[in-house]
């Protein structure tokens, strides 16, 4: 599956200009240190964290989007920086835990 | 005996606060990495002729390497975090850089060491490549790639804006902006 | 959902509150960040977490939750498990990430929605009159929130409302952070009556200059740079506003700041 067809199943909002890429696998974390200990090339990436730190760290362990959980009001400055880096930024009104639920049916897991 | 084609991944990773000290008299700066929980900024200390005083403390995080191959350990003990430029002076060395780099869809991150530099190079080319391999191991190669180059390009300290990648807001007790009603 | 069945479900091991599986939780909230805990999470839920510190479970108790599981198999330090032990907290961890572990919690949930009990017990409320001091220590960040969690623990042995008590337990930990933060020690005066409770941080410190603009919404005292570091912004007054029926705060600057906040019963 690939960023514009999730966008679309999900009811995300995207926020950042991205290219579209496939999706492999979802990493949950609030962590930036989780996220670049853990995280894989193609991960989708939820969090609850807005700050535009988050980008050079999802920038650097490649995931293919950062979905802002819980409706969440997202600063500019973190949708710059991501479209600098052609990250999409998608913004979701669920909490994590519900989104999860959703992802999971879609068959995003393994 | 073959040579091993390391994959890297990040190991013992953990967090704390680059402390930045300034000496009033000398005007030196130099750094420590702090593991305290909530770090402040301290009164001044006397230390031979220097009248240390803690004037930052950025967080960051920081971590080793090891082959998951091989079971090689490369140990990251000069690196007190990675760094992302701001680009925030034209003339810096690392954003002069970081610009001829973009075009060629590469990315750059500063591994930042501790202050004051000394005269040797704290990262040995072989670490930095290590580093860099790390992070392209990671990603689509074909899409744009990692470099990682060490914080002696930064031209002043003093003034540099980069920032640490680090764990936002995990200390923060302040209630977030309120998030509008589900239902 | 019995907390048994979420440490079934995810294959965790107990690190505390082994008694307690029995019990049911209202809700799952997955978050690492303490402060959303704080603000967003409903009372008696499980927190899912990779923050394996104190705060994460002191921040749970403070907001009423029933448990802990840790993911990615953390284990947070020895202050924790004491902690969680001493407040009746049920503490899990599994060595599931937190995609993994959401995912067949929701499924489970999904199974037994119905079936959905309360775990709130009817708390009998007795007719009494109560007065406690207590002392912070501005900058110990190592015993930051124990006193509001001494507080709490006061409140429920009375057997106060668990709502009343989560709203009074989640003001006096805003008010003990900025003391913490930005004070240098503080004065606190619990005091229950039959009709209200009333806590009271009388703190020596900088002061506020402008308690009117420190009341509203994202107004904050710390530096850029402080704000970088993630940590020491805010000042915690628009929360415990949120949470309390009736709060004053007088201050004078290089005096202090004195913070009284009313629960009604």
């Amino acid at each position: 599956m690939t960023i514009n067809e999730l966008v679309g199943s999900v009811g995300l909002k995207p926020l950042s200009t991205f290219e579209d890429r496939d999706i492999s696998g979802v990493f949950v974390s609030d962590m930036v240190s989780d996220v670049m200990a853990g995280a894989k090339s193609g991960n989708l990436w939820l969090t609850i964290q807005t700050h535009k730190s988050v980008i050079p760290a999802a920038n650097l362990v490649d995931v293919s989007a950062v979905i802002i959980t819980g409706g969440k009001e997202i600063p500019q400055e973190t949708v710059e920086l991501a479209s600098k880096y052609s990250i999409a930024v998608l913004s979701s009104e669920l909490p994590t835990f519900e989104l999860v639920g959703k992802l999971y049916e879609l068959g995003l897991g393994k | 005996m073959s040579e091993c084609r390391h994959q890297w991944n990040m190991t013992n990773v953990r967090f704390g606060f680059v402390a930045f000290e300034k000496c009033f008299h000398c005007s030196g700066v130099r750094t420590f990495f702090s593991k305290e929980e909530s770090p402040h900024l301290g009164e001044a200390y006397r230390e031979e002729e220097h009248f240390w005083s803690r004037v930052e403390n950025a967080q960051s995080l920081r971590f080793d390497l090891v082959c998951s191959e091989c079971g090689r350990v490369e140990d990251y003990t000069e690196l007190m975090g990675l760094l992302h430029c701001t680009g925030c002076l034209p003339e810096c060395e690392v954003e002069i850089l970081q610009q001829k780099l973009e075009k060629e869809k590469t990315w750059l991150v500063v591994a930042f060491g501790h202050l004051p530099p000394g005269s040797d190079e704290p990262f040995s080319p072989e670490k930095m490549k290590i580093l860099t391999d790390h992070f392209n191991q990671r990603r689509d190669t074909s899409r744009s790639r990692i470099r990682v180059v060490s914080f002696s390009l930064i031209k002043d300290f003093t003034v540099c804006k980069g920032e640490f990648i680090h764990d936002v807001g995990m200390l923060s007790q302040e209630p977030p902006a309120e998030r509008k009603p589900l239902f | 959902m019995e907390m048994r069945i979420i440490k079934d479900v995810l294959g965790a091991s107990v690190l505390g509150g082994e008694d307690r599986l029995g019990e049911s939780v209202e809700h799952i909230y997955a978050s690492d960040l303490m402060s959303d805990v704080l603000a967003f999470g409903k009372p008696y839920s499980m927190l899912l977490t990779g923050l394996a510190t104190q705060q994460a479970v002191i921040s749970a108790h403070m907001a009423e939750f029933k448990g802990v599981v840790f993911i990615r198999g953390k284990k947070p330090k020895d202050g924790a498990e004491q902690f969680a032990r001493d407040n009746q907290l049920v503490l899990l961890s599994t060595d599931l990430d937190m995609f993994d572990a959401c995912a067949r919690l929701d499924e489970s949930w999904k199974k037994e929605h119905h079936a959905l009990e309360k775990g709130a017990t009817e708390y009998k409320r007795e007719e009494i009159l109560l007065s406690r001091e207590l002392c912070i220590n501005g900058n110990d960040f190592t015993n930051a929130g124990l006193v509001s969690t001494q507080v709490k623990s006061i409140l429920k042995k009375i057997g106060l409302d668990p709502k009343l008590v989560r709203r009074v337990a989640i003001s006096t930990y805003e008010g003990e952070m900025n003391v913490v933060m930005h004070a240098k020690s503080a004065r606190v005066n619990l005091s229950i009556t039959p009709k209200l409770i009333e806590v009271v941080i009388d703190d020596e410190g900088k002061g506020i200059p402008d308690v009117q603009q420190a009341m509203e919404e994202g107004f904050t005292t710390a530096t850029e740079e402080m704000r970088a570091m993630g940590f020491g912004s805010g000042m915690g007054l628009p929360n415990i506003r949120k949470n309390s029926d009736e709060l004053e705060v007088s201050s004078e600057v290089d005096k202090g700041t004195k913070v009284q906040m009313r629960f009604f019963i």
